[in-house]
């Protein structure tokens, strides 16, 4: 069976780019070799957080961001489309609630206690937004991955313009049986039990102050989207959020299994467990790739391809003991080498920005990575996500920001080339 | 200034100044050992953890090799809860000479070293992952020798004696008292306050350190730091002690222990023991060589590596010294440079870091006039009176018969939550790196990645640090970490690596943490 496109990988970027394209009619399939990033970070969507500083409006930072880094993958797109991509996330998936925009970002806590800016976060995160202060409770459960003290100290520290923040915590004892260690996931799970809930509203109920906000750790139910954070509020009659904690991330889960049912839905297929290890290529073009399914490597064709198979951390982009570098699938060129051969030559000091951070896939304005030369390599292959080279996104905080906007643009621009 | 009395002080919390506080206190001498840093951070925390058959040195140092069947035996008894009996193999691969196999055989016989020859392919039975081309294969008792356990084995077996143990303490004057070292001014790192300690035989066991402490009594001694590099990489590639069968050279041990294995190592002289850099040629040697004893090795993960510094002593102070042997140097200073109350103990190994000890105890004991007969080699040390060997699999088969009734802090090591807080309570220590060392706490493949942020957490809690302490130890343990893996980031590491920037910079923002 032909495919009209294939994406590789299953993150953000992947099943934005499938789930567009389905939605235009497209015979799409997503192709990965596992669950992509969607487990390991909070469902935010952050665009830009970070540029010179913590940024408030990445509309209004966007111009001179690009200015200053022709080579990041924002350079490519612009703010329209963006904007565009955020618009239609925001529409395609209502069951989030998902708020924000461009225009400023949210300013969340992380579960250290420091600020984190978001531009569209769900409905169960954005009452933990900052920057108008206010006064908070972080609530533990006994969760191995979330330490409300600590984070409350820490929040009560760090400096906000123009507004204080008191935080504090209160620790719970919830009923968990004869199991200790119960996990994020295993929580989630708990908090769908009305019992389980029941007895942390009791626990919770006369601890709270009048003008607090609740933060919970994100773990309040994984099926039935924002039912449990529904349920709190109204019970604690306070504004509740949920802080992002360690992987597994339960809000990430909620996002790809809706992505994944929509995927479905619209007519997509999705193939986890398939990892593509190679590529038919000719006359300029890719004719098919090669996934290592089942046991023995299995073509599937495409008129279209899209390589969303992620960064280092993903295994899109390998590096061997030689320090030989090498975009996994189709051996394509890479921008922000480092300038020796060998081993990177990393720097001793952790937080200092290290030589491999940009590496990635370079592209021209349509997606499509291009060789030595500036041209495409090929005529239908695009790149989208953590594969493109020039950002360093967890230092710039728009991880899924970016991933949202390449996995919609490199859809827009195989639906404009259809067409 | 705060002061003590004590009759013996030793500078040096590493193998040697743990087994001589240690000899000293059962021979019922009041003794303190104050160290630097944390016991253990040195040369001792920073070697392969080969428990030596004597086997390595049967050819080139036969003196050395019969000090090691005996103290093999003797810590067999008395520290066997620090040892995995995993055996060793020496093997001749298609890059050492299959002759030298006879002068190896040869030399074990003549030093006593217990060896067999068995057939190679006996051998890659044992050990499948060998190079095939193995052509001959020798069995000796090599094990896997766990440093830190042993060095707080015998601090607690001191503490158990009477002996005062002070980490986090910097030794910065020597008093000289006309020709007499008559104590020491100590300066508490941790509460910047010092401390006064008298002491009537002061031993500078200070392995590579230990010019720098010779000079305060204004005696030279001249050790010259030995860098030598390690790697450790994830997951048992062996279970038996792998050496080359050939004179010893760089990269041709390979140690399985606890959840690794670690290939080393390099010698090469250095100016200054705490100005150590891994340079990427030595890791690449490291990398090769154990291509020669496990094929694929270049393709396995790489968690960490670091560098030790060897205490070597140069020759023509060899033939100044007391000399015991030719592994380490006993210098007395009443007969040496005539100052009284004065011991210098260096060079050796860990393997015979109680010979060593013993030794210098009846240096002291000499000075002091008294004679009492060493006992560390009869008594088992705390942990160890069972006379078990530990094996890789104690944690788990701990934590198994009530499943998930305990958090796993450490998922990689296995640690629970009673047991991190209990060291916690024990220690009292504000620094992660010294959890590391006690618990092996984020010694796994994701070096810390998940558990560092819990640890800190609970440490936050259990010590009731404020913010900026807990911060601090945070940030620092991410700084000790990265120096351990960014000069090996590769392959499945640097995704992890990757992976752990997501976790700690992406989504909890460490770099944003409050001043």
């Amino acid at each position: 069976m032909t495919h009209d496109t294939i994406v590789i990988g299953a993150g953000l970027a992947g099943l934005t780019a499938g789930l567009r394209l389905a939605d235009e009619g497209q015979r799409v399939l997503v192709i990965a070799e596992g669950i992509g990033s969607t487990h390991l970070a909070p469902a935010t969507i952050d665009v830009l957080g970070f540029y010179d500083g913590e940024v408030e409006s990445p509309a209004e930072a966007f111009p001179r961001f690009a200015d200053a880094h022709p080579a990041h993958p924002y350079a490519r797109l612009s703010a329209e489309l963006i904007a565009a991509s955020i618009e239609w996330f925001k529409a395609r998936f209502p069951v989030f609630g998902y708020r924000g925009g461009l225009d400023k970002n949210f300013l969340l806590p992380t579960a250290l206690g420091t600020a984190k800016p978001s531009s569209v976060v769900p409905e169960t995160m954005a009452q933990g937004d900052l920057s108008a202060g206010g006064r908070f409770v972080f609530v533990g459960l006994g969760l191995k991955d979330f330490y409300p003290a600590y984070l409350a100290e820490n929040l009560g520290h760090v400096a906000l313009a123009g507004s204080t923040v008191s935080a504090r915590a209160a620790e719970l004892a919830p009923p968990l049986g004869a199991e200790a260690d119960v996990g994020s996931l295993g929580f989630a799970r708990r908090f769908e039990q009305r019992a389980f809930r029941e007895a942390v509203v009791r626990e919770l109920a006369s601890r709270v102050e009048p003008d607090e906000r609740v933060g919970f750790p994100s773990v309040l139910g994984v099926r039935n989207v924002g039912e449990v954070w529904r349920e709190l509020e109204a019970r604690l009659e306070r504004p509740v959020f949920e802080v992002a904690t360690l992987p597994p991330s339960v809000t990430g889960i909620r996002l790809f299994e809706a992505m994944t049912a929509a995927l479905r839905q619209a007519g997509g297929r999705i193939a986890i467990g398939s990892p593509v290890v190679g590529a038919e290529t000719g006359n300029g073009r890719v004719e098919g790739v090669v996934a290592q399914a089942a046991a023995r490597p299995t073509p599937y064709r495409a008129r279209s391809f899209v390589l969303a198979s992620g960064g280092v951390a993903a295994g899109g982009i390998h590096v061997d003991s030689y320090g030989k570098i090498r975009e996994a699938v189709f051996d394509l060129a890479l921008a922000g080498l480092p300038a020796a051969n060998g081993r990177p030559p990393f720097l001793p000091t952790y937080l200092e920005e290290q030589p491999l951070d940009r590496v990635g896939v370079p592209v021209d304005d349509r997606l499509r990575p291009v060789g030595a030369d500036g041209r495409p390599r090929y005529e239908n292959l695009y790149a989208a996500g953590a594969t493109l080279a020039g950002a360093v996104p967890w230092q710039e905080a728009s991880g899924n920001g970016l991933s949202l906007a390449t996995g919609y643009a490199a859809a827009a621009a195989i639906l404009e080339r259809a067409s | 200034m705060a002061s003590l009395e004590t009759e013996v002080l030793v500078i040096g919390g590493g193998s040697t100044g743990a087994g001589v506080v240690r000899d000293a206190a059962m021979r019922g001498l009041k003794t303190v050992l104050v160290e630097r840093r944390d016991l253990a951070d040195g040369t001792t925390g920073r070697y392969h953890g080969l428990l030596h058959s004597g086997g390595r040195y049967a050819v080139k140092d036969q003196e050395a090799a019969r000090e090691c069947v005996v103290e093999n035996a003797i810590l067999r008894r008395i520290a066997s809860d620090c040892i995995e009996d995993t055996g060793g193999l020496f093997v001749c691969t298609p890059w050492d000479d299959a002759a030298f196999g006879d002068d190896f055989v040869e030399g074990c016989r003549a030093t006593g070293v217990p060896v067999e020859e068995i057939a190679a392919a006996e051998a890659r039975r044992r050990e499948p992952r060998l190079h095939p081309e193995i052509s001959r294969a020798f069995t000796v008792p090599d094990a896997a020798l766990d440093p830190w356990k042993l060095v707080w084995s015998c601090a607690r077996s001191a503490q158990e004696h009477g002996a005062q143990i002070l980490l986090y303490h910097r030794v910065v004057e020597l008093e000289r008292n006309g020709q007499r070292v008559s104590g020491a001014v100590v300066h508490n790192e941790l509460t910047g306050e010092e401390v006064q300690i008298h002491a009537d035989v002061v031993v500078n066991a200070a392995g590579a350190w230990a010019p720098e402490i010779a000079q305060l009594a204004g005696c030279r001694v001249a050790v010259v730091p030995g860098k030598g590099i390690m790697i450790a990489m994830n997951h048992r590639l062996v279970h038996t002690v792998l050496n080359r069968c050939k004179l010893p050279a760089d990269g041709d041990i390979l140690v399985p222990i606890r959840t690794v294995c670690i290939i080393g190592t390099t010698d090469m002289r250095v100016v200054h023991p705490d100005e150590l850099e891994v340079t990427q040629p030595e890791v690449d040697q490291m990398l090769d060589e154990g291509e020669k004893l496990v094929p694929g090795f270049r393709e396995s993960r790489a968690l960490r590596v670091w560098i030790g510094a060897r205490p070597l002593f140069s020759p023509e102070e060899v033939a100044e010294t007391r000399e015991v042997s030719r592994s380490h140097a006993l210098l007395d200073h009443r007969e040496r440079d005539g100052v009284e109350g004065f011991v210098t103990i260096t060079g050796g190994k860990t393997t015979t870091f109680r010979l060593m000890a013993e030794a210098t105890v009846d240096a002291v004991c000499a000075q002091l006039g008294v004679e009492r007969p060493c006992r560390t080699h009869e008594e088992p040390m705390p942990g160890s009176e069972g006379g078990h060997f530990y094996e890789l699999g104690s944690r788990l088969r701990a934590l198994e018969p009530v499943p998930e009734s305990e958090q796993i802090i450490c998922e990689c090591e296995l640690i629970t939550r009673r047991r991190l807080e209990d060291a916690m309570a024990r220690r009292r220590t504000a620094n992660l790196d010294d959890l590391r060392r006690t618990l092996r706490l984020g010694m796994g493949p994701c070096q810390g990645g998940f558990c560092i942020y819990r640890a800190t957490g609970i440490l936050h809690a259990v010590e009731q640090l404020d913010h900026r302490a807990a911060n601090a130890a945070l940030l620092s343990f991410l700084q000790e970490r990265w120096k351990g893996v960014h000069p090996i980031l590769y392959g499945d590491q640097l995704r992890q690596a990757r992976l752990d920037d997501w976790i700690f910079q992406g989504l909890l923002g460490v770099q944003h943490l409050p001043a």
